[in-house]
């Protein structure tokens, strides 16, 4: 079981040429842009109070996604990812800590509309997790890796340059706030054509890159794909549990589940490209934020039909407040 | 008769009889605040996710210029005849309405939820001869122009004056995505086309308005009425001017002249919205921010974000459920001077609940479409009194009768009746109706209502909503009131069901939210505050209640509902709610 994926990672020699080209790394960039620009032109200074009158849905929102979440990737890459050699599994595991570090992606938002959860919630943690992780996923990742990777190892996770990625990411959520407050109409497409964009990616993905990465993909061994699915499914699960046993309403239990597992895989996908460019490992540093990416959108997909059928029973109507 | 206790409570400098009116026609109102108000912001159209468009006064007037051009230079429409006008709370609804009234013609406003068979008995009714409808609900043209006299359909587009870009990317969301603009199969002419030939035809020294004076029809308001079948009531010039200035003198200086933004979540086809905010506010050059649909409740956010909204009208249930909206609670409308309810009975709960989250006064008034329909309010700046309707604006009188006809007595339900010159002058071509409800110069509201030593009113109840249970008079609003301030309860109606043993008994349909109480609680909760034969002798819980298009709850359907089938739940309607 070891042998295989050894062969695989001497013999598969991955450079960034072949995983992302350049016109797709220049465009998958600009798409980020846009998303994150959407995401502030949805915003507005209120909600920002809003977020800190309430700050319950704050805590909830930065244990979950910041607590739970860059955990569970350690543990799944300690645990599953770390039974491969380590020339395969430490670039793969860079990828791994960061899909769990980054903030929450605007998808969730139309899972919990879509699985009757409390939209509000999800866009004020989102929210919330995104202008935390200019602080928090590069201190989670300086965390973990540092458990991970040896001082003197010769592949380290390189904390200012996320940093700096992340600050540059931000620059458009920024922009598209002030935008809005000139232009409600212009702030208006901008978040659609985020929303638009956000599924765009996953569709480009799947279409694009997908079939061009095939011999990759297929050999991949298995405890990548389970890292990749596992992080959001456990996610998702583990969140909704301890909702649940704290007796949160069901609503709200569903939205922070949903919403604690659903990373931004753009963003990581961004930080790769943005931080890595010209490394010999971004190929395999990819690996995890794609696959993560690919399989959110059917374990979503999964997870809200259930939601919707084992709540029903449950309950009738759906107040609007928390 | 000319006892009128309630002057004592105007506030002062409140002139008690309405002043000579400046105007005697709408049409010479609108020219007034367009002079004057020129290139202010007249109207803005916010759609749920902020998308907007805007029009001057000066625009408002051009374009409706231009219309009223078109209807009478293009289309050859005579003097006083009758246009329909049937779309949601959109820019071109003023252009519409105006350019209606400034061609001399008569304005029906039409809801744009009418099915075909409502369509074709109001058109037909009124003897309209142009429809002028969102292409949105066009789908009912063709089995409606065959039955009816409409010679011409103009279609309006809901982003109509919008910014092109905007206008087009909501015009391809409305095409591919929510698929809901159907192709339309009568011969028609768009808006665009209209306003164009309009401005060609037009010529300054026509003038479509001679002969047009304060007694000419301007509009006809259709309502149900007691009888359940839809009439016109005639308003003319004169009812809804005088009954425009009647409310905004007993505002004084509450609403600042060219200052104000209004938020109208209420469809303008309505009386209510029609005369307080399209007709009251523009008079006062204020912004009206104009919300194509309230429900859900989320659709006025981005509408309170991106305006600084001073003022808004609204019906119990709007209030109600914004009181029930995160964001608006936990951030209200840092601008907001005031809010007029209307339409239903404001409930105490409800008034005491805005007061405290917005800070602001919530002042509730009470009129019909017949009315024009104000004739009371509680006055701002003097003594507000909760729950009742308040004291009639200038130059109304309004008495309670007995059944025997005689006034009642301070205390003493009654029915309302009223006199004043907003009272319309009829029903449209019903003279026997018309002589049933207007009798000696008293309009019959059809409303029991007591008054207080002060001249304040309370409505009572509809007369025809009376539940005589063993004999005894139950009044749904109380039991309503009642109900509405336990917790877990957001929403409820009170109807009367035939019952064996006592005649009538009183059931509740509640609309439930967490904690939910049972129905057994809801009966401890009424034990506990209203006499035995007014606690209801059924609970049920409903999604939700059905409503009128302002969001009155309709207790006749309710009563239709739970008589047609005995064990009859509502569940099936909540499908609007999520």
């Amino acid at each position: 079981m070891i042998a295989a994926p050894l062969i695989i990672a001497t013999q598969t020699v991955v450079n960034e040429q072949d995983v992302v080209t350049p016109f797709e790394q220049t465009l998958l960039v600009g798409l980020v842009f846009v998303i994150m620009f959407g995401l502030g032109a949805g915003l507005t200074p209120r909600d920002f109070r809003l977020a800190i009158r309430r700050p319950w849905g704050l805590v909830i929102g930065f244990v979950t996604q910041f607590g739970i979440m860059p955990l569970l990737a350690y543990l799944l890459v300690i645990g599953v990812l770390f039974q491969l050699p380590r020339e395969y599994a430490l670039p793969v595991a860079i990828g791994a800590l960061l899909m769990g570090c980054v903030p929450a992606g605007t998808t969730s938002n139309i899972f919990t509309y879509f699985s009757k959860g409390n939209l509000a919630l999800s866009v004020i943690m989102t929210t919330n997790s995104t202008l935390w992780a200019i602080l928090m996923t590069p201190l989670m990742l300086a965390l973990y890796g540092g458990l991970i990777f040896d001082a003197d190892s010769e592949l380290q996770i390189p904390v200012l340059n996320i940093v700096v990625t992340l600050a540059t990411l931000l620059i458009p959520v920024v922009a598209g706030m002030i935008l809005r407050k000139y232009s409600a109409n212009i702030g208006a497409v901008m978040e659609l054509l985020g929303g638009f964009f956000g599924l765009f990616f996953i569709v480009f993905l799947m279409a694009t890159w997908v079939p061009r990465n095939w011999a990759l993909l297929t050999s991949t061994p298995w405890q990548t794909y389970l890292v990749a699915i596992g992080l959001g499914l456990f996610g998702i699960a583990i969140a909704y549990g301890i909702a649940r046993a704290i007796k949160l309403h069901p609503m709200n239990a569903r939205t922070i589940g949903l919403e604690t597992g659903i990373q931004n895989g753009p963003l990581a996908i961004a930080i790769v490209l943005l931080t890595f460019s010209g490394s010999p490992d971004i190929g395999l540093i990819l690996i995890v934020p794609a696959l993560y990416s690919l399989f959110i959108v059917i374990v979503s997909t999964v997870v809200t039909f259930w939601f919707r059928r084992a709540n029903t029973a449950e309950e009738q109507k759906i107040p609007n407040l928390l | 008769m000319t006892d009128r206790p309630w002057l004592a409570h105007y506030p002062a400098g409140v002139e008690h009889e309405l002043v000579a009116l400046p105007f005697s026609t709408l049409p010479e109102l609108v020219a007034r605040a367009c002079g004057e108000y020129a290139d202010q912001i007249a109207f803005t159209q916010c759609m749920p996710n902020g998308m907007n468009g805007s029009l001057t006064y000066a625009q408002v007037d051009e374009l409706s210029s231009a219309f009223a051009a078109y209807l009478r230079e293009e289309l050859g429409l005579a003097h006083g005849a009758r246009v329909a006008v049937q779309m949601p709370n959109c820019l071109a609804y003023p252009v519409v309405t105006f350019g209606v009234l400034k061609a001399g013609c008569v304005l029906v406003n039409t809801n744009p939820l009418y099915t075909a068979r409502e369509m074709i008995h109001q058109f037909s009714d009124s003897g309209a001869e142009v429809l002028v409808i969102i292409d949105m609900f066009a789908d009912r043209l063709p089995e409606v122009t065959k039955a009816t006299g409409i010679s011409r359909v103009v279609t309006v587009r809901i982003a109509e004056f919008f910014p092109p870009v905007i206008a087009g990317i909501i015009r391809l969301v409305q095409k591919w995505w929510n698929r809901s603009l159907p192709s339309i199969d009568v011969e028609h002419t768009p808006f665009t086309e209209a306003i164009r030939r309009g401005r060609e035809a037009h010529s300054a020294s026509a003038d479509y308005l001679a002969g047009v004076g304060a007694d000419s029809l301007a509009a006809l308001q259709y309502t149900g009425g007691t009888t359940g079948v839809s009439k016109g009531a005639m308003l003319t010039h004169g009812n809804l001017v005088s009954n425009t200035l009647q409310m905004l003198q007993m505002l004084g200086g509450h609403i600042r002249a060219g200052q104000e933004v209004v938020l109208t979540a209420l469809p303008l086809y309505h009386i209510f919205a029609f005369t307080v905010n399209l007709i009251g506010f523009f008079h006062m050059g204020a912004r009206n921010i104009l919300v194509p649909s309230p429900r859900p409740p989320s659709n006025l956010k981005r509408a309170f974000e991106n305006y600084r909204i001073t003022w808004t009208t609204g019906v119990n249930t709007l209030f109600n459920a914004l009181l029930n909206e995160r964001w608006f609670v936990e951030s209200p409308p840092k601008h907001l001077v005031g809010s007029a309810a209307g339409g239903m009975a404001l409930h105490q709960s409800v008034a005491e609940r805005w007061r405290e989250v917005t800070g602001t006064p919530i002042v509730e008034g009470y009129g019909l479409t017949e009315t024009s329909p104000v004739l009371t309010f509680n006055p701002l700046g003097g003594l507000v009194k909760d729950g009742t309707i308040g004291i009639p604006v200038p130059s109304t009188d309004i008495r309670c009768l007995t059944e025997s006809g005689t006034e009642a007595a301070v205390g003493e339900p009654g029915e309302l009746v009223a006199r004043g010159p907003q009272v319309m002058s009829g029903y449209w071509q019903r003279p026997d109706e018309t002589a049933e409800s207007i009798v000696d110069g008293w309009f019959r509201t059809g409303d029991i209502a007591e008054r207080d030593a002060d001249g304040y009113f309370t409505i009572v109840d509809r007369k025809k909503d009376m539940v005589l249970v063993s004999g005894f008079n139950v009044f749904p609003n109380e039991v309503e009131e009642h109900i509405a301030a336990m917790p877990g309860v957001l929403e409820v109606g009170v109807v009367g069901l035939p019952d064996e043993k006592t005649g009538e008994s009183v059931r509740a349909y509640i609309v439930p939210i967490d904690p939910k109480p049972t129905a057994e609680q809801v009966i401890a909760h009424c034990r506990d505050g209203l006499a035995a034969y007014k606690v209801p002798k059924s609970v049920r819980f409903v999604d939700e209640l059905p409503k009128s298009p302002i969001g009155k709850i309709l207790r006749r359907e309710l009563r239709a509902e739970a008589v047609t089938s005995a064990t009859a739940t509502i569940e099936t309607q909540g499908r609007e709610l999520s």
